[in-house]
């Protein structure tokens, strides 16, 4: 082989080589690269002959290996070899600089409408999204009777022996759980001030089949249940925090209702746990006893228990509600006669959510369309700005620039725009959280969990990027084809550039979602005012309640109970100001009373048919007075009076119960067979609505406290005084009847008719707020449109008012074009108001979701502000001076 | 352009032995190598290695192409020669008299044996 042919395939080898290395690195340096290896296998070769030049065709390849992939991952590369992104975001930047207010502008817009997204994102994440924080918890599911056939009860909950054949039925239920609640009162030690906690009592394996541990000392032992169990207590974390947190704890007793109870241990910070109620919001739990039953051995009609169960990982809903139905055929047989009452499962997190889901849908579909408004109107935006270099643009790329140079820097301006005002959300968010969890329902699960971290910033930032590069797209795209020749022949006739046309589409899509989002905003809030206007069938104003529980423990006898609640009664009332007092176990708007089957022999009401004649009622126990303290209507007869009748035990119906029982007559005298005994109704009131604000509940029946042994009761105080003034007071004068007692829950009927509505508050204060942010920015985007057009068509409109057009009907002309955007708008968003319709259908209370003088308000509302928005850009034209504007072209 | 102003910023230590070299005068790239191994000085940088480097020094503006021309030393072939810019001199000037600082700290602190005067 000669030397010259060795140094020729040298060069063909380093050639190969070279191909590791990035193309623009090949360009520039890959002759010189070649040229210096070929000098070194030349010098190689010189001294060490063929042997030197394949060492240096090994090093080579080392070398090359080593830096060829090495100058491909260098960034600056990477963006060299797609133009030169580097010096394009440093104009954009500059150009950005050199203008703040647009800026200032458009990023606070972004950072009000992001900051609003990012709230409600935040909260459909953690109530909807974000895994509860058990083990698995998509295998947990609460189990819930079905009285259907019976009564009209779809959640109903559990008998102890519902429980116990849930633990026996094995297969894909591995484990099950009951849970009960009390309210007990609580103290630290004895004598020590007593406060009231919410205790769950349940099984053993309760912690074990969620799957947390506690984070001092142990949880219960399988055999730590039942009568004669060992009294032992698990807290939460937080109750162990509130009483201080003393690490030495464990084994130390505390007073459950006077009983001892001694720690076990105490569960880790992040735990939290609610039993989810049959009616009613779910209830925290602040510690865990278990049961001092045995559950196979309760009655299988009574009892109010809670089933939770678990199925093996990725067990299908499905195969677990067969496996819980089976179980619910069982005890349907032996315990109600195969009437056809049914067990169903729903998963945990469904089961929390179920009432919030509806409502957050709707939220998080008005944030999406918020940010499909901003979207547009960062586009327009973009595009006025584009527009305004149309010249610029159009030369630079006649002398061959580059026209994607122009795409990318209005691409970049989009997108930092967009983080920018995304980051600026993510801030404002943090404080937007707080403020709405401080205004959310007290009941709105996961309420604790609540806040802005740092996945929920990130990704907000992130949709502001996204939202800036998207809302860039179209005026990227539309400033990358703009031509000199397409710039002259526009400005020949005065049209401007093709973007007038994109303009216009973008304000017709922003009327069109302004439009969806207003008539969402004007239905919301519609619904709740007629919320505020129900009437809930009792007069809140000047209420205030207060609780006592008596626990047994420390006035065994319940003869010495009722004395104490009526010294309690009395000494309120004898606190100046207040004009009654009454107690009753359950107050209005809480869904907290207790259910029963009632019926009457012989009503005229009566079909024949024993399951239609027998219906389940809210039976709650009251003092006399109950219905003039609290403002109920006595439709007939009369309330309970002060003085009892011995051997009669009253009652008052609701007028759904004397409408089905005594459709023409009088139901008062007739008798009621209710537990042992028998109840006399001397009365018919309306309703004092136990569940929803807006419509009646299940009928409801009045039993006297006296006939009950009911040791927890409600206090209620009319006065002339502000009721919140009254607590001191109030709580002096329990105390001053016995200290052990706890006087709890003081809170004004006022507060609970606000916080029943407080929902309904939070979305339309929101969806009103997103819907007035889309109406401003769609009016923003009008004038802007209408402002340029009349700049743009100012040579043809001079032309117009030289050959004889007056200025009105150039305005006309003008304000004509706003109008045509408008009514595109309104047509291209009447289907979007139809579906959206669809989904509000769940949340609006006494209003069709179509609304008709809704959607005629809206539309006129919507019809008059892009009207004005058009017509006060459109008078400039009447100012123009004809021969004064021709000679300036 | 104001963003390759990175005069400040400690060189590394391909780009100061580069800087060294063309500080005597135009070469062209094993040009360099040759001189950078007559220096004595290890490890002697790879061809990518290098030519990376010169490729980053151009666009920093240390450095900048010269006239492509025949290389007596080259086998008299054509080859691109390299020349220092005012700026690279600037820097690598600042690299050294850092690096003098660093020497006579070192003599100070025992770590190299003091200069014979």
């Amino acid at each position: 082989m000669t030397g010259d042919r060795l140094l020729n395939v040298s060069d063909r080898w380093f050639r190969l080589l070279l191909r590791l290395y990035p193309m623009d690195f090949r360009d520039e340096m890959g002759d010189s690269v070649v040229e210096a290896y070929r000098d070194r296998a030349r010098e190689a070769r010189a001294r060490r002959g063929v042997i030197g030049v394949a060492g240096v065709w090994v090093h080579a390849l080392v070398d090359t290996l080593r830096n060829g992939p090495g100058e491909r991952a260098r960034p600056a590369v990477s963006w060299r070899r797609t133009g030169n992104w580097a010096r394009d975001a440093e104009f954009a930047t500059r150009r950005l600089r050199r203008s703040p207010a647009m800026v200032a502008a458009v990023v606070g817009t972004l950072t009000v409408g992001l900051g609003m997204f990012a709230v409600v994102y935040t909260v459909v994440q953690k109530v909807l999204i974000q895994p509860l924080p058990y083990t698995n918890p998509d295998d947990l599911y609460f189990v819930w009777r079905d009285y259907g056939p019976i009564f009209e009860l779809k959640r109903g909950w559990l008998a102890g022996t519902d429980i116990a054949e849930l633990q026996k039925a094995g297969g894909v239920i591995e484990e099950a759980v009951g849970l009960g609640r009390q309210l007990a009162t609580f103290a630290v030690r004895e004598g020590a001030d007593p406060s009231e906690i919410s205790v769950i009592s349940t099984s053993p394996a309760l912690f074990e089949l969620l799957g947390v541990s506690p984070a001092l000392g142990r949880s219960f032992a399988p055999t730590e249940v039942g009568p004669g169990r060992p009294e032992v207590i698990v807290l939460t974390h937080e109750l162990w925090t509130r009483l201080g947190a003393d690490p030495n704890i464990l084994g130390q007793d505390v007073r459950l209702n006077g009983q001892p109870f001694s720690v076990l241990g105490v569960m880790p910070r992040d735990f939290t746990f609610v039993r989810h109620a049959s009616l009613g919001p779910p209830q925290p739990a602040d510690a865990f006893i278990t049961f001092p039953v045995n559950l196979a051995e309760t009655s299988p009609n009574g009892g109010s228990y809670g089933a939770l169960i678990r199925a093996p990982p990725g067990t299908s809903p499905p195969v677990v509600a067969s496996a819980v139905d089976a179980v619910g055929r069982i005890v349907d047989a032996r315990d109600f006669d195969s009437r056809g009452l049914k067990l169903y499962p729903v998963g945990l997190k469904p089961d929390l959510v179920s009432d919030v889901r509806p409502a957050l849908l709707v939220l998080g579909s008005a944030g999406v369309f918020l940010l499909l408004v901003l979207m547009v109107n960062l586009a327009s935006v973009l595009l006025a700005r584009a527009a305004q270099r149309e010249h610029e643009v159009a030369v630079s790329r006649a002398l061959g620039a580059d026209g994607a140079a122009v795409a990318r820097a209005t691409l970049f301006e989009g997108g930092l725009l967009g983080l920018l005002g995304g980051a600026a959300g993510a801030v404002v968010a943090i404080w937007g959280t707080r403020a709405l969890v401080a205004l959310a329902p007290l009941n709105l699960p996961r309420r604790e969990a609540i806040a802005v971290d740092w996945g929920i910033g990130a990704a907000v930032a992130g949709i502001g990027v996204l939202l800036g590069l998207l809302a860039a797209i179209a005026p990227a795209t539309w400033a990358a084809r703009t031509s000199l020749a397409t710039l002259l022949a526009s400005s020949a006739v005065r049209g401007g550039g093709g973007h007038g046309r994109m303009r216009s589409g973008m304000v017709i899509a922003q009327v069109a979602l302004s439009l969806v989002l207003l008539t969402t905003g004007g239905l919301i809030v519609r619904s709740f005012d007629r919320l505020l206007r129900a009437d809930p069938g009792f007069r809140p104003e000047g209420v205030l309640s207060i609780r006592v529980p008596i626990p047994a423990q420390f006035h065994p006898d319940i003869e010495d109970a009722r004395a104490v609640q009526e010294r309690i009664e009395q000494a309120l009332a004898a606190i100046p100001g207040v004009t009654g007092v009454s107690g009753v176990n359950s107050l209005p708007l809480t869904a907290s009373a207790n259910q029963t089957t009632i019926g009457i022999e012989g009503a005229p009401g009566n079909t024949g048919n024993p399951e239609q004649d027998r219906p389940l009622v809210d039976w709650i126990v009251a003092r006399a007075g109950y219905p003039e303290v609290m403002g109920m209507r006595l439709l007939e007869g009369r309330t309970f009076d002060a003085a009892r009748r011995e051997g009669v035990q009253e009652a008052l119906i609701d007028d759904h119960l004397a409408r089905q029982f005594f459709p023409a007559g009088s139901p008062l005298g007739a008798k009621i067979p209710f537990a042992e005994g028998s109840l006399t109704v001397v009365g018919v009131v309306a309703q004092a609505r136990l569940y929803d604000i807006h419509e009646d509940g299940r009928p409801q029946l009045y039993v006297r406290a006296e006939d009950t042994a009911f040791r927890n009761l409600f206090y209620v105080m009319r006065s002339s005084r502000p009721p919140e003034s009254l607590i001191p007071e109030a709580r002096a004068a329990i105390r001053a009847i016995d200290p052990r007692l706890a006087a709890v829950d003081a809170t004004t009927l006022d507060q609970i008719v606000g916080d029943a509505v407080r929902q309904q508050r939070l979305s339309a204060v929101l969806i009103a707020g997103f819907a007035l942010g889309a109406l401003v920015l769609a009016a923003m985007g009008l004038f802007g449109v209408i402002s340029g057009s009349v700049t743009r068509r100012r040579h043809e409109f001079a032309v117009r008012l030289a050959l004889g057009a007056d200025h009105g009907r150039v305005l006309r002309l003008v304000v004509g074009d706003g109008a045509r955007l408008v009514a595109a708008g309104l047509l291209i968003g009447a289907p979007g108001v139809y579906l959206a319709g669809h989904l509000l259908r769940s949340v609006l209370v006494g209003v069709s979701p179509l609304d008709p003088s809704t959607l005629t308000a809206v539309a006129l509302g919507l019809g008059v502000v892009a009207m004005t928005a058009c017509y006060v850009p459109a008078r400039r034209v009447l100012r123009l001076e004809p021969a004064e504007s021709l000679r300036q072209e | 352009m104001d963003r390759n102003r990175r005069g400040d910023l400690p060189l590394r230590a391909v780009e100061f032995d580069i800087l060294l070299s063309l500080a005597a005068g135009e070469r062209h790239g094993y040009g360099i190598i040759q001189d950078i191994q007559s220096r004595g000085m290890t490890p002697v940088p790879d061809v990518g290695t290098m030519y990376r480097a010169l490729a980053r020094m151009a666009e920093s503006g240390f450095i900048e192409a010269a006239a492509r021309r025949r290389a007596p030393d080259a086998g008299d072939e054509r080859r691109n020669y390299y020349r220092i810019t005012a700026e690279g001199l600037r820097v690598a000037k600042v690299a050294a008299r850092r690096l003098e600082a660093i020497t006579h700290a070192a003599r100070l602190g025992g770590l190299l044996p003091r200069a014979a005067k």
